[in-house]
């Protein structure tokens, strides 16, 4: 018994766990399956930005269509009257009260009031937006008890499958879509907004033709 | 499995109320991933992609695994290989133990659960802290979670109350979910800020990238990362997918199943280590590589960990998850039970009336209930189908008092051996009169059986 257990640590050594993980799937298993063809020409919507709208909704966000030459920053304040403490990176967004790629760490960005970021593009079908971060800290998407995303309205796609034909990171390593607010419903089932999040998240809909 | 278990399930079904309301709210989410789903013209397009693309993944495992570790290296993650719970384990006290961490703030994972991490950790002096709404009320009751997506959905508002009244000093007797998750915001704001470490687990691991994707509603995993400089994620090795492309299949269906949501509120996406900081992964065997032998078994390995079949499920939603005697309960907790180690979960076979509801919500299209059809006929020639009758568990029992809930297993010779004795106990409930007509009543089938009427030969399933 004790030789066995000493040849088993020698195997051990030997071998390191990744490649006896490897080596046993090679000799298990048994069929190769393979990929499916997937072909996503899923066209559902005939007006994308009013799916967008309708699903965002439907999951506790808002959207705000910017009308032609009107000042983001004045429906931002609009929106949001009680936000004292206002990030933004995006030079235009002069309703921001300080540039969050300014802080020295992501612990200072904590008691922001609301956070203006750009998305770069809306899933008609879920209401999401794509943000491959676009701030030095990716806390500020979380931590600011409100969030603004710019989104331009050419930019909305239909489903999932169009977004992940487009979507790309970029040096920072880390992007997601967001859509709505932080929610839970662990207590009864009771959907409450601003688990953790942002307790409210308004897409602002600019168009740049 | 332990005496908590029995003694959960047994304070669950005594709850004549709150069983009742646990079947019906799970239903309600049953109901609200069918209009989702339906929402979706090509959901079952998108249900056979899907599986098609795990059969395809795990079959060519070794190729992907490679593949992934390969890039998640080459964007400066540390990759690390852990062949069961134990050297998970290990690896993740390591890491910790390495850079002084003293706090640990998680955000939900199955595998972690799976691997007994916490306690492992915890006795070793880390400050574990559990960040996902659900699972911190657990933690701090101690308990484990009934539901994967739904952690504390047998409790009650009430309960939850009394606790953070407790736990985090809130208002006496206000119960009011809102204010109760508030609380918890607050508490755990202080949790991320003050970690020295954060842990994710993964829904997704993206071969082609090396991307690791999570999926919240809470954004806790995603506050727990964004602070701490070390971020490690635990994945279990079935959770790669070739690409983007499959990736925009799952992300269409996961949380149209598990919540019926279209999406959840966060998808994230970690390729990088942030500025400065560490970001390892553990990639986890741990029994899996040796279910992808147990022939047409491996199906079990392409859950998503959607929850879908427990919401939908007949049994689950009458006896709640600590009936259940593996963690993970309902018709995937059943399978993955037989796959972790048959001799100790075969009990839970007989939670189910093989209604095949599972097989039909299922994203990826995992015949769960064929798979419990046959582990229960691979346990029975070889005289092990006793096992099915040791493991039952409290709560098993009680199911047996609803005949309507067992008339497809009823047909099953191995299960029928025992009907009776559990059938002296109990009345048929409402849920049997309303919904469904037993078979047979009670009385006429235990007299049919006294007088050895009933027919205990193998029938064919329905
Ligand atoms: S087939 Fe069995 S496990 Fe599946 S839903 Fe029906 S009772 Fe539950
Ligand atoms: S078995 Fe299917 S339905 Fe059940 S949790 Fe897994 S993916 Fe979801």
């Amino acid at each position: 018994m004790e030789k066995r257990e000493g040849q088993h640590t020698q195997i051990k050594t030997v071998m390191s766990s990744k490649d006896e993980i490897l080596t046993r799937i090679r000799q298990t298993v048994r069929t190769r399956y393979d990929m499916p063809e997937i072909k996503p020409d899923f066209m559902a919507y005939g007006d994308k930005t009013a799916r967008f709208i309708e699903v965002s909704e439907s999951v506790g966000g808002r959207v705000v269509i910017a009308g032609k030459g009107e000042d983001i920053n004045d429906i931002i304040r609009s929106l949001y009257p009680a936000a004292k403490t206002i990030a933004s990176n995006i030079p235009e967004i002069t309703a921001a009260t300080f540039n969050p790629d300014e802080t020295e760490t992501p612990y200072a960005l904590d008691g922001t009031d609301l956070a203006v970021v750009r998305g770069e593009t809306g899933v008609a079908e879920n209401g999401a937006v794509w943000i491959a971060q676009n701030v030095k800290e990716k806390a500020l998407y979380f931590i600011a008890e409100y969030l603004v995303i710019l989104l331009d309205a050419e930019k909305i796609v239909h489903n999932m499958h169009e977004a992940y034909r487009q979507i790309q990171l970029n040096d920072y390593g880390f992007g997601l879509f967001i859509s709505g607010p932080s929610k839970t419903a662990d207590i009864e089932q009771a959907l409450v907004t601003g688990a953790h999040g942002a307790k409210g998240v308004t897409v602002i809909l600019t168009s740049t033709v | 499995m332990s005496t908590q278990h029995a003694q959960e399930a047994a304070r669950f079904i005594a709850n004549k109320k709150q069983e009742q309301w646990h079947n019906e709210t799970l239903w309600q989410v049953r109901r609200k991933r069918d209009r989702l789903a339906m929402d979706i013209p090509e959901w079952e397009v998108l249900r056979e992609w899907a599986s098609g693309i795990k059969m395809h993944t795990l079959s060519h495992l070794d190729r992907y695994l490679e593949r992934f570790a390969a890039n998640a290296e080459a964007n400066g993650v540390k990759v690390h290989w852990a062949k069961d719970g134990e050297e998970h384990n290990e690896i993740v006290y390591g890491i910790l133990k390495e850079r002084g961490v003293k706090k640990l703030v998680k955000s939900k994972s199955m595998l972690t659960e799976e691997c007994h991490l916490n306690p492992f950790l915890i006795r070793k002096g880390i400050d574990v802290v559990e960040s996902d709404l659900g699972e911190r009320i657990l933690q701090f009751m101690d308990e484990p979670p009934s539901h994967i997506v739904m952690p504390a959905i047998h409790l009650k508002r009430e309960e939850i109350g009394e606790l953070f009244e407790e736990k985090l000093h809130t208002e006496k007797g206000n119960s009011d979910p809102a204010y109760l998750t508030h609380a918890a915001r607050q508490h755990l704001r202080n949790e991320f800020l003050t970690a020295d470490a954060a842990m994710t687990g993964a829904n997704f691991g993206v071969a082609d990238t090396g991307d690791i994707v999570v999926c919240t509603n809470e954004g806790n995993a995603d506050m727990g990362t964004s602070f701490a400089p070390l971020h490690i994620v635990s994945m279990g090795m079935e959770k790669l997918v070739p690409d983007y492309q499959a990736l925009g299949v799952f992300t269409r269906l996961l949380a149209r199943s598990a919540t019926g949501q279209p999406v959840t509120a966060y998808t994230s996406h970690y390729r990088k280590p942030r500025k400065g900081c560490e970001m390892h992964l553990v990639i986890v065997d741990n029994g899996r590589s040796r279910a992808m032998e147990m022939g047409d078994h491996i199906r079990t390995l392409k859950c998503i960990r959607c929850g879908a079949c427990m919401n939908t499920c007949p049994v689950y939603r009458r006896s709640g998850g600590y009936a259940y005697t593996y963690f993970i309960p309902g018709p995937i907790g059943i399978n993955l039970g037989m796959l972790r180690s048959a001799e100790t979960y075969a009990g839970n076979l007989s939670a189910c009336s093989l209604c095949c509801s599972c097989n039909n919500v299922c994203p990826v299209k995992i015949d769960l209930a064929d798979r419990i059809y046959a582990w229960r006929q691979s346990l029975d020639p070889i005289g092990k189908a006793d096992k099915i009758k040791k493991g039952i568990s409290k709560g098993m029992k009680y199911l047996f008092s609803h005949p309507s809930l067992y008339r497809t297993s009823l047909k099953l010779a191995p299960l029928l051996r025992y009907m009776p004795r559990f059938l002296l106990y109990n009345n048929l409930n409402s849920w049997g009169k309303g919904r469904e007509l037993p078979v047979f009543a009670k009385e006429s089938f235990t007299s049919m059986w006294k007088k050895g009427k009933v027919n205990t030969h193998k029938s064919k399933r329905s």
